[in-house]
């Protein structure tokens, strides 16, 4: 079938005579079509025929959405539509039109609908060069975007990390920054605790209680494994982890991602999000989790050293026990308490008998097994909220709060017992015992004891104690 | 709930009652793309019967922008919950949800979380799903979508993006003219981009069997959106379901069949 309007691809159309205004409309500098309310194309003129490609019969009847891309149509139905409805008009919207040779053309169009008839006038412009010229704006403002968000982050977590000086502080702004990078549902850290199990460190972990029940989640294979551990989609859950399938389904969870926290190389933690939808995460996503994790490892260490060091300044270093410093420290503590509360307070001062001998005679390693021994027996042997520490040398003292003659007496029983059982590494010739002396503070009215005067009472009982024949107590009431 | 918490709901969703206030309530959520604005022509003629509910998504329209958090809104989920606290905070219960494009799903994961709010459903032109799967059509491809965001962009950066405030000064529909004042079907530009993304990657088919509201599947012709089958699968996979094929063409009946997908509605719940 010919159509005598052709689509001459070159030629203007003949103008009919004396028809100005049809030449005016049928080789108009713009694309011109008229659609019925509903879409379908009633009118369209030479210029959009030769943009489109097609004949005027293969345009007539169709839908004008059915010429656009599919991209184009979704944005058509969703935006455009609508818009055109509510309002009357539409203004420099972009669209691409399919042509029939294959390729797409890049359109504006304005649009105004017939408040009567619901007929809508469209004006189509080519805007190829303009929309190459947006598009390349466009990628580079995308990619820009990409990478300026991702310097942000970066920026702020140093900036967050830097600050941070308690693994509570680190954990929070890592999850923050990471949740903020991955736009995530849920993003959780945990930490293994001196016991080796992983705690919450900050966030909310929606599989937290089945990984302390010891089942296989992301979490835990990210650190089993020591790798980041992605779990892209239901399906891969399904396969991966069966028996968490009514877990993810309860907690509408899609797709979940898991990376270890580090210390030279070991797993020390694992953060990890988890998403309500299906997610891919682009390489430049995953690089910036790496480096947050890696980071947030590097702070963590230090933070940890840290405290170590604190707690060695503090803690005498052969046995774990307070130092002199913090026995001073707890001490004064107490003795403030007591006079506050009214309450007795029982300060034990203990001193081996037999120590030099056994140092003298199996080496310096046995004697600091001794001290070693001693001071895990001491532990058991006295209650979780008394202080025990290493004074120096063989001396030991344990601070009793809120403790009477006749409690302390318990506690030094146990001591004494136990002190007295065989030690590991010492011929049972050379016996080894405690003396000690115990000063027990009675507040009331008027009363103002020193640290340095209690210790020195406490002192003063344990020699009673060592000339009385040793292996015994002596208390003394101030 | 405290005052203070009622008002933030209601000022964050832009949420509007009218109508009956002792009627059944019926709650329309519109779709991507719009604002409330969608329901103009459908929601005042449920007014004499029931207390009418519109509002914005957070996002859209004249909803607070300040509201917008990317972890909440990455899923469909986030919506879902902010139907559920309007629900709670104006207690609405035997509520008629009438969701338009994406919100049909954030009405079903609504419903499925707290069925006691709900009465019934209507999901008009629903999708579970986009992107084709294996044995499932959906109707596009993911490069299609991507190819939506692309003219998202398009249309909102540089000059295209200084059009949406333009006013039509149309002296022979002032009503037209005033409410038009407003805005139209105003969505901010970023929070478009992810929702584009979250409406059309989201898969929650699964989500469908779980649905034990009265539902009723309204369903256009040609709609590219949601196209027949999409429609039919929500009603096989929905127990119980009604599915009404509307004479209507296109995606958004709502807008150009009020009449219709009013009476079909009306039908539904006597």
């Amino acid at each position: 079938m010919t159509d005598p309007a052709g689509v001459g691809p070159a030629e203007p159309s003949p103008a009919q005579p004396g028809s100005d205004f049809e030449d005016l409309y049928e080789n108009a500098p713009c694309g011109y079509l008229v659609t019925s309310a509903d879409g379908r194309i009633t009118s369209v003129n030479t210029t959009f025929t030769r943009m489109i490609g097609h004949p005027p019969h293969e345009l007539l009847g169709r839908n004008f959405q059915a010429l656009l891309t599919v991209g184009s149509q979704l944005f058509h139905e969703t935006r455009y539509v609508p818009t055109l409805r509510l309002r009357g008009r539409v203004d420099e919207i972009v669209l691409s039109l399919q042509c029939a040779d294959g390729t797409n053309l890049h359109t504006m169009i304005n649009a105004i609908q017939n408040g009567v008839s619901g007929e809508v006038r469209l004006a189509v412009f080519d805007s190829t060069a303009r929309r190459d010229y947006e598009r390349e704006l466009l990628e580079a403002r995308r990619a820009a975007e990409t990478s300026e968000a991702q310097v942000r982050i970066l920026q702020q977590a140093s900036t967050a990390f830097t600050l941070a000086d308690t693994e509570s502080a680190l954990t929070a702004a890592l999850a923050e920054n990471v949740r903020e990078a991955f736009s995530s549902s849920f993003t959780a850290i945990l930490l293994f605790d001196e016991a080796g199990v992983l705690q919450l460190a900050t966030g909310s972990h929606p599989l937290l209680e089945y990984i302390h029940a010891g089942w296989d989640t992301p979490s835990t294979d990210a650190v089993r494994l020591n790798q980041v551990v992605i779990v892209p989609n239901l399906d891969e859950a399904q396969k991966m982890y069966p028996h968490l399938v009514p877990v993810y389904h309860a907690n509408q969870l899609q797709t979940a991602i898991a990376s270890p926290l580090t210390d030279k190389g070991k797993p020390v933690g694992v953060i990890s999000s988890f998403f309500r939808r299906e997610r891919n995460f682009d390489p430049e996503l995953l690089e910036l989790l790496g480096t947050l994790t890696q980071q947030a490892s590097h702070v963590l260490a230090r933070i940890r050293l840290q405290g170590q060091l604190a707690r060695m300044a503090l803690h005498d270093q052969l046995t774990g026990l307070a130092n002199r410093q913090l026995l001073q420290v707890r001490l004064n503590q107490a003795i403030a308490a007591a006079e506050r509360s009214g309450r007795p307070l029982a300060v034990v001062f203990l001193d081996l008998d037999g120590f030099k001998v056994v140092n003298d005679n199996c080496g310096h390693a046995i004697g600091d097994s001794v001290l070693s021994q001693v001071a895990d027996r001491l532990r058991t042997s006295v209650r979780a909220a008394d202080t025990i520490g290493r004074y120096g040398g063989d001396e030991f003292v344990v601070i009793c709060e809120d403790t009477d003659a006749d409690a302390v007496s318990h506690v030094t029983d146990r001591i004494l017992a136990s002190v007295r059982e065989p030690l590991e590494g010492v011929p049972d010739e050379y016996p080894v015992s405690a003396s000690i002396g115990v000063a027990l503070l009675v507040p009331d009215a008027g009363s103002a004891v020193t640290t340095d005067g209690i210790l020195g009472l406490a002192d003063a009982a344990m020699y009673q104690s060592k000339n009385a024949g040793k292996d015994r107590v002596t208390v003394v009431v101030v | 709930m405290s005052t203070d918490q009622l008002s933030h709901v209601r000022a964050r969703n832009n949420v509007t009652v009218s109508g009956n206030p002792s009627g059944r309530p019926i709650v329309f959520a519109h779709g991507f793309g719009c604002s409330s604005e969608m329901w103009h022509a459908v929601a005042p003629r449920f007014e004499d019967e029931h207390c009418v509910v519109r509002f914005d998504h957070v996002g859209a329209g004249r909803s607070d922008l300040s509201a917008y958090d990317k972890g909440k809104y990455d899923s469909l989920h986030g919506y879902a919950d902010d139907v559920l606290e309007i629900l709670d905070d104006l207690d609405l219960t035997d509520a008629v949800f009438v969701g338009h494009s994406v919100s049909a799903m954030i009405g079903v994961l609504a419903a499925t979380k707290n069925p006691a709010r709900f009465g019934a459903l209507i999901l008009v032109g629903p999708s579970p799903r986009y992107i084709n799967a294996d044995g499932y059509v959906g109707g596009f491809e993911r490069a299609d979508i991507d190819a939506l965001l692309d003219s998202l962009d398009a249309n909102y950066l540089g000059w295209s993006a200084s059009m949406a405030p333009l006013i039509m000064g149309n002296s022979s529909q002032p009503e037209l003219g005033e409410m038009l004042t407003e805005s139209f079907c105003s969505i901010d530009p970023t929070i478009a981009r992810h929702f584009a993304r979250v409406t059309f990657l989201s898969d929650n088919r699964h989500d469908l069997p779980l649905v034990t509201t009265p539902t009723l599947v309204l369903q256009s012709q040609q709609d590219i959106i949601a196209p027949l089958e999409v429609g039919q699968f929500v009603h096989e996979s929905i127990p119980g379901s009604v599915l009404v094929v509307l004479d209507a063409t296109g995606h958004c009946p709502n807008l150009s069949a009020p009449d219709e997908l009013t009476a079909e509605i009306q039908a539904f719940l006597r």
